[in-house]
């Protein structure tokens, strides 16, 4: 009787492989069609694998607490030629001849790691292939690079973005380094000039925020009850400074909030130190406000000048700079109500603030008028405990 | 005129015979009218009555014989009938030649001639390759000729250097191989030749594995790969400049030898390519050597066993996809 493979079927969107933990089966079992024979795990969940037609199974070619990827044959039903017809336009190529192997292998050899063996021969075929071993989609294009590559970058102090944009001729797309050359002869033409050291350091800084997921969610406030508050001081703070001290409070009741994930614990700070951005005249600049759950409106007021000062004359030391836990970033300032800003790399929040505006009261369509009621529209930005962070901040405010 | 490798080491041996009294050739049937199992040195003994000599069929002894010759002043040149047989002998090369400058300040000045590699149906005494295996002892050099006029002029090196030179020429080269004249002067012992330019891919080579690795040049730049070809020419010392300079031009390296996997010069080289040249790889540098077993006498069998400019084509094709 004809067989008919039984495929790692596609168990969810960007799951790649999955974990055999049951076996219902035996050879010479008669199965229907799809009957659940193998439950496989995922990182989401244990889902069940079935079958493709109904016959008799008539072998099961994996193993308990081996992975698989998702298209590896996990075994074979002895099927209907009915259903072998169905069956045999999707049926995997058969493997590709294997080149003679370049040592006879010692029979000790053939003992070693017998599971990995296992497991690159079933992805064989799977698609790109460098070295002789495929290559996981996530590190198709410019992820690998060889040392040649990697040297040459150092020596132009290129950095694993610069070669985003160059397609990459090699093995599952890799860059190779005639790729790189010929990348770097075609930019020779282009105007270029020299980056300031501020420049490049906030290039870099976002090229390294950017290797985390991040997201933005955003909420208006009413800025009604700070803006009376700010007519009862002196000096009058600016209401960025209300964001910061609400975001510092917000903070020290949910620390977790801007703790950091690194490798599988979550990191969470000492002391609430809340940066904030400041213009210079070639990039931002972010100096730290340490404690600011525990300074007083006017504190910060008093401090933000003396930062605002050290920022305009470039006194604002890399110290200055370090570890903060969350950033406020004021782009209303300039007039835009929202916007996407990302988080510092060693960081995981920022609070954005788009520029405030006024609302009529108490009429049903939402008419901009100057001089009335005002609003801030608010931007978040966390790569992490967004919702969380999002209840605080609207309890704070 | 046309010359083979074979006849370029006759006339190297005729010509050392002729400018220098002290040499004289020691080997089993070398001398009369036999001429030597392959014939190299065939006439010489009619030239040379006294000097080129037959000897008892003891490797052992004829390598020490001879050591004990040079060490009096001679330049003796021992002919071993297949490279394989000079494994008896190998006490006298590796401990004694080998290490005698070391311990006592008097140099060893023999070379000894290994007719080495592979042909068809020559099988597992009569086809081995051991320059990998004299390398590994310090105190000795070892050549690997892969031209007629290399054969030439690194004989005639081969007999001046004081220290004790185990000269590998390749017995399918003897007949195959031919030139138009032969040179005054080669390159010094020790440099590596580029024996054809590229800038795709580096193949690194020696003995006849050169002029196979040629052909798969050759063949491969019909698809417009463009392979540099470096010939070793003498595996110990090793030219390493020359390889890392090709390297540097290609980014990418495979070594062809016809000697066993396990360890040997392809090991040697790529180990001093990655260790000193790991920012010029541009893929992990890659080998072909024979099978790790003993050659097999079927023809068939054979040339599966050694690498070939086929097989040499089906591997840089992979490494150029890298």
């Amino acid at each position: 009787m004809p067989q008919v493979p039984i495929i790692m079927p596609q168990l969810g969107e960007s799951i790649a492989e999955a974990t055999i933990v049951d076996i219902k089966v035996k050879p010479g079992d008669e199965v229907v069609d799809d009957q659940e024979i193998i439950d496989v795990e995922t990182n989401k969940a244990v889902m069940g694998v079935t079958t493709p037609c109904k016959g008799k199974i008539d072998k099961i070619t994996v193993q308990l607490k081996e992975t698989y990827p998702v298209g590896a044959v996990l075994g074979y039903i002895e099927a209907s030629e009915q259903d072998a017809a169905r069956f045999a336009k999707h049926a995997p190529a058969p493997p590709p001849q294997k080149e003679v192997a370049e040592e006879i292998p010692a029979r000790a050899d053939q003992e070693v790691a017998p599971a990995r063996e296992r497991k690159i021969a079933a992805r064989d075929g799977d698609g790109e292939r460098a070295g002789g071993l495929p290559v996981p989609a996530i590190t198709k294009g410019a992820t690998f690079m060889s040392p040649r590559v990697r040297a040459r970058m150092a020596e132009l102090q290129l950095t694993t973005a610069d070669l985003a944009g160059i397609m990459g001729t090699g093995a599952g797309n890799r860059v190779t380094i005639k790729d790189l050359e010929s990348f770097l002869h075609k930019i020779e033409n282009q105007t270029a000039h020299e980056a300031s050291k501020i420049r490049a350091g906030v290039a870099d800084a976002m090229r390294r925020s950017w290797t985390r997921p991040l997201s933005t969610i955003g909420s208006s406030v009413n800025l009604d009850p700070a803006l009376q508050d700010r007519q009862s001081r002196d000096p009058k703070p600016g209401l960025g400074l209300y964001a910061l001290r609400a975001l510092a409070l917000a903070l020290a009741e949910n620390p977790a909030a801007a703790a950091k994930f690194i490798g599988n614990r979550v990191v969470q700070s000492n002391s609430i130190d809340i940066g904030i951005a400041v213009e210079a005249e070639d990039g931002i600049m972010v100096p730290v406000i340490r404690g600011a759950d525990k300074t007083s409106l006017a504190d910060l007021t008093t401090k933000y000048k003396e930062l605002i000062e050290l920022a305009r004359q470039r006194r604002i030391s890399p110290d200055m700079q370090a570890g903060g836990i969350a950033t406020v970033s004021n782009f209303g300032i300039f007039g835009m109500e929202w916007g996407t800003p990302i988080p510092l790399p060693d960081q995981t929040l920022l609070l954005g603030l788009g520029v405030g505006k006024r609302f009529r009261r108490g009429t049903k369509r939402k008419r901009i008028r100057p001089q009335n009621r005002s609003a801030n529209h608010l931007k978040l930005r966390s790569s992490q405990h967004r919702r969380r962070r999002r209840q605080s901040f609207t309890q704070s405010a | 005129m046309s010359i083979t490798y074979l006849e370029a080491i006759r006339e190297a041996q005729a010509k050392l015979l002729r400018d220098d009294d002290r040499v004289f050739i020691y080997g089993q049937d070398v001398g009369g009218a036999f001429g030597g199992a392959f014939k190299a040195t065939k006439g010489l003994a009619k030239e040379f009555p006294e000097r080129v000599l037959n000897t008892p069929i003891s490797e052992d002894a004829i390598v020490g014989t001879a050591i004990g010759a040079a060490m009096q002043g001679m330049r003796p040149i021992v002919e071993m009938q297949f490279a394989d047989f000079s494994s008896i002998a190998l006490n006298q090369i590796l401990n004694n030649a080998g290490t005698h400058y070391w311990r006592t300040g008097v140099p060893v000045p023999i070379t000894v001639r290994l007719p080495s590699g592979g042909t068809k149906g020559s099988g597992p005494f009569h086809s081995q390759s051991m320059e990998s295996l004299y390398a590994h002892y310090p105190g000795l050099i070892v050549m690997t000729p892969a031209t007629v006029e290399d054969a030439y002029t690194m004989l005639i090196e081969a007999v001046a250097i004081d220290d004790p030179v185990v000269y590998c020429e390749h017995k399918y080269l003897y007949y195959h191989l031919k030139a138009d004249k032969l040179p005054d002067k080669g390159l010094p012992t020790g440099r590596a030749r580029i024996a054809r330019e590229g800038r795709d891919l580096t193949i690194v080579s020696y003995s006849a594995m050169t002029q196979e690795s040629l052909a798969a040049a050759e063949e491969l730049a019909r698809e417009g790969l463009e392979v540099e070809v470096v010939d070793l020419r003498t595996v110990k010392p090793l030219d390493t400049d020359t390889v890392l300079a090709s390297v540097a031009r290609t980014g990418r390296l495979l070594c062809v030898g016809e000697s066993f996997p396990w360890g040997g010069t392809n090991a040697e080289v790529i180990a001093r390519v990655t260790s000193q040249g790991f920012h010029l790889l541009d893929a992990a540098p890659r080998r072909l050597n024979a099978k790790d077993t003993p050659i097999p006498y079927h023809p068939n069998l054979w040339s599966a066993h050694r690498p070939n400019a086929k097989n040499i084509v089906a591997k840089a094709r992979a490494l150029l996809r890298e």
